[in-house]
């Protein structure tokens, strides 16, 4: 963890040098334009902010430098000094010498250490007081022209280098704990030793990699303002938008693939959500509608919360749709609670506006929304209260490149799932378990939780799945519960292995269409281990229950 | 309730220092805005109970800034942020309708001091 001193210290650094580069530049302009405004206005802009932070730094001779350079550029600017004659090598002189106490700070050495920075303070002080500077002769000043070029601390990089580099540390991840297998079996202690060196070193170069694509959770959330002025105003609304938590870092390619999510999450909660003005002061809401948008951390995860304090979700009214799309029977429908009917608002093509306006109802529903954060391994989640708003909760990964799972054995073979998707494991007994219409039910923490067993949902073929019976239901059944959609859903497995974190490669052409599993990941012992697709695994079994 | 702070200086630095000082003593910084435009715009947006201005911003003086937030939102207080030799601009802005100003470098205490007074209507600034 980085103090806060160290952290100031960076954010100066890395300003100034910003500031020492644009100084360069707008000087140079001002030698071929010694009027010229804009230059002026950010030189002296620049180096009043350089001023202010040195000073708050406690670097009193930049601040000091800083400072005269400003009051000259003020004097230029209120035409009271021209640019030109003995002026000129004095103030670049002084850009140079702050370029070189900048960089003296960064390698931690005093900014007395650089040269000539009396003379200059002396130089600058006549150039106010309009007296005649004391310029070094001709041959210092040769120094100048074989002065080194110096590049900024900063690298701006493609994403995609930093995509190869990630798959490079995955695979190397995937060998690393495959040699540490090895090594214990060899059993030579030298051979350990190194192998727990590897490990460490290679963790760390993961973490590395990773933090390096993490961006702020601001640089999406701060182009929203104007998104929500455009949206409300289409839909003559009222709207105040609050961005909490802009700071939180997430990887940059999980932020690009929502982008769009939140965009209509925004769109939704504006154009069906939030009321007219008029609306909502005869329910008792103040004219303008708020709109909130959250980032959080929890665990390994990021919560984005797009909350709305509108209307709410009409669950009749969703309940009714979904029995009139045949999504649902209406015995079903009415036995369902709140979160299972709002869970239908996610499938493909329903869309609960009642009249298409030009921001939303345009055929986008929240399936697209759902599909893209399970492309990611997230959740989405929605809470609603009628008559008081609506909150859209995205559970999102810090990082695309490692996941937590949970590891069991099928036949004899390795599987994982996602923890994202993982909301329990329990063993049960026969007793435990009720049959109702074929299928099987476990009372979990008062919740009626369907159990299948993995075997029979996977070797099952096309056709619905054979109604259990009590007899096929023998001895203690180790059973993980997934959450996908607000639905619950147990499987059976022959045995819980371990919760590992693995690295998860997507599957190669032609097994990408198979979307039961999410992809591949080697384990320590070289054995090919399938990670489960929970989201294709709960709609398998939705359209397979007896 | 916490008090809602709306911070606008062009120097990342700056808003980060002063964010982490009025974060720690409870209040809520709802933005942070690096230019004039910005800041007009997350005024008008985040309704904040305090704004912290920084005088010189690069596309306008902070003077239009106050002008233009004073217009829309007249119970907004406003902080001036200067540096030393800027009190004919710190005059103007007092007249202009800013509630206080604080002079840079500042410390921890001096802008809690002036902020929290700021909030509670008493009149203290840095003279």
């Amino acid at each position: 963890m980085k103090s806060r001193e160290q952290e100031y210290r960076e954010i100066f650094m890395a300003e100034a040098l910003e500031y020492y580069d644009a100084m360069s530049r707008h000087i140079s302009e001002l030698e071929k334009a010694p009027t010229d405004e804009p230059a002026l206005n950010e030189l002296f802009r620049l180096m009043h902010n350089l001023k202010s932070n040195a000073r708050a730094m406690g670097y009193n001779q930049i601040g000091e430098v800083a400072h005269h350079m400003e009051t000259i550029f003020g004097l230029i600017r209120s035409k009271e000094r021209i640019f030109t004659g003995s002026l000129v090598p004095v103030l670049f002189t002084g850009v140079d010498t702050l370029g070189n106490m900048i960089r003296a700070v960064g390698d931690e050495q005093e900014t007395e250490t650089v040269d000539g920075v009396e003379e200059l303070l002396n130089n600058l002080d006549r150039l106010v007081k309009g007296e005649e500077p004391v310029l070094p002769d001709a041959a210092a000043v040769d120094d100048d022209a074989n002065r080194k070029l110096e590049l900024s601390d900063l690298v701006y990089i493609q994403i995609k280098k930093l995509d190869h580099l990630l798959n490079l540390v995955g695979e190397l991840i995937i060998d690393r704990d495959r040699i540490l297998t090895l090594s214990q079996e060899i059993g030579s202690p030298a051979l350990q030793a190194t192998a727990a060196h590897l490990f460490r070193i290679s963790d760390e170069l993961q973490y590395s990699v990773m933090d390096a694509r993490l961006v702020n959770v601001g640089s999406l959330f701060n182009k929203f303002p104007r998104v929500v002025r455009d949206v409300a105003t289409a839909e003559q609304k009222e709207v105040e938008l609050t961005l909490v938590g802009q700071d939180i870092q997430i990887d940059r390619n999980i932020l690009q693939i929502i982008t769009d999510s939140l965009l209509h999450l925004v769109r939704n909660a504006i154009g069906h959500g939030i009321e007219q003005p008029t609306e909502r002061l005869k329910a008792g809401k103040p004219a303008v509608g708020q709109l909130t948008m959250s980032a959080q951390t929890e665990r390994d995860d990021v919560l984005i919360h797009v909350a709305d304090d509108g209307r709410g979700i009409n669950i009749a009214s969703v309940r009714r749709k979904a029995v009139e799309r045949g999504l649902v029977s209406k015995e079903v429908a009415a036995s369902l609670d709140d979160a299972a009917v709002r869970a239908y608002l996610f499938e493909p093509g329903f869309s609960m506006a009642q009249q298409v306006t030009e921001i939303s109802g345009r055929g986008v529903g929240l399936d697209v929304v759902k599909l893209a954060i399970d492309s990611l391994g997230g959740q989405l989640r929605v809470d609603s209260t009628l008559g008081q708003g609506t909150t859209f909760t995205l559970v999102l990964p810090t990082s695309i490149a490692v996941k937590g799972a949970l590891l069991f054995e099928l036949d004899e073979r390795s599987y994982a799932i996602p923890l994202m998707h993982t909301d329990s494991v329990v063993s049960l007994w026969p007793e435990q378990l009720h049959i109702v219409g074929g299928t099987l039910l476990a009372d979990l923490q008062e919740e009626r939780v369907p159990v299948v067993s993995l075997r029979r949902l996977l070797h099952n073929g096309d056709g619905p799945l054979v109604p259990v019976q009590r007899a096929d239901v023998v001895g203690r059944q180790d059973i993980i519960v997934v959450n996908y959609n607000n639905r619950k859903l147990g499987l059976i497995v022959d045995r819980f292995l371990r919760q590992q974190a693995i690295v998860i490669k997507p599957m190669s052409k032609p097994l990408d269409t198979i979307d039961l599993f999410g992809g591949v990941t080697l384990l320590g012992s070289g054995q090919v281990c399938l990670v489960l697709d929970v989201p294709a695994l709960t709609r398998l079994f939705l359209a397979k229950r007896p | 309730m916490k008090n809602r702070i709306l911070i606008v200086d062009d120097s990342f630095y700056m808003r980060t220092m002063l964010k982490n000082m009025l974060t720690d003593a409870g209040y809520e910084v709802v933005g942070e805005a690096a230019n004039g435009q910005q800041a007009l715009e997350l005024a008008l947006q985040t309704t904040p109970d305090l704004i912290t201005l920084d005088v010189i911003l690069p596309d306008n003086t902070g003077l239009d800034v106050l002008k233009g937030i004073r217009q829309e939102q007249p119970d907004v207080k406003v902080v001036m942020c200067s540096a030393v030799g800027q009190e004919v601009i710190v005059n103007e802005a007092l007249e202009s309708g800013a509630t206080a100003y604080i002079v840079k470098p500042f410390s921890e205490e001096k802008v809690l001091e002036i902020v929290g007074g700021a909030l509670q209507g008493t009149d203290s600034t840095e003279a």
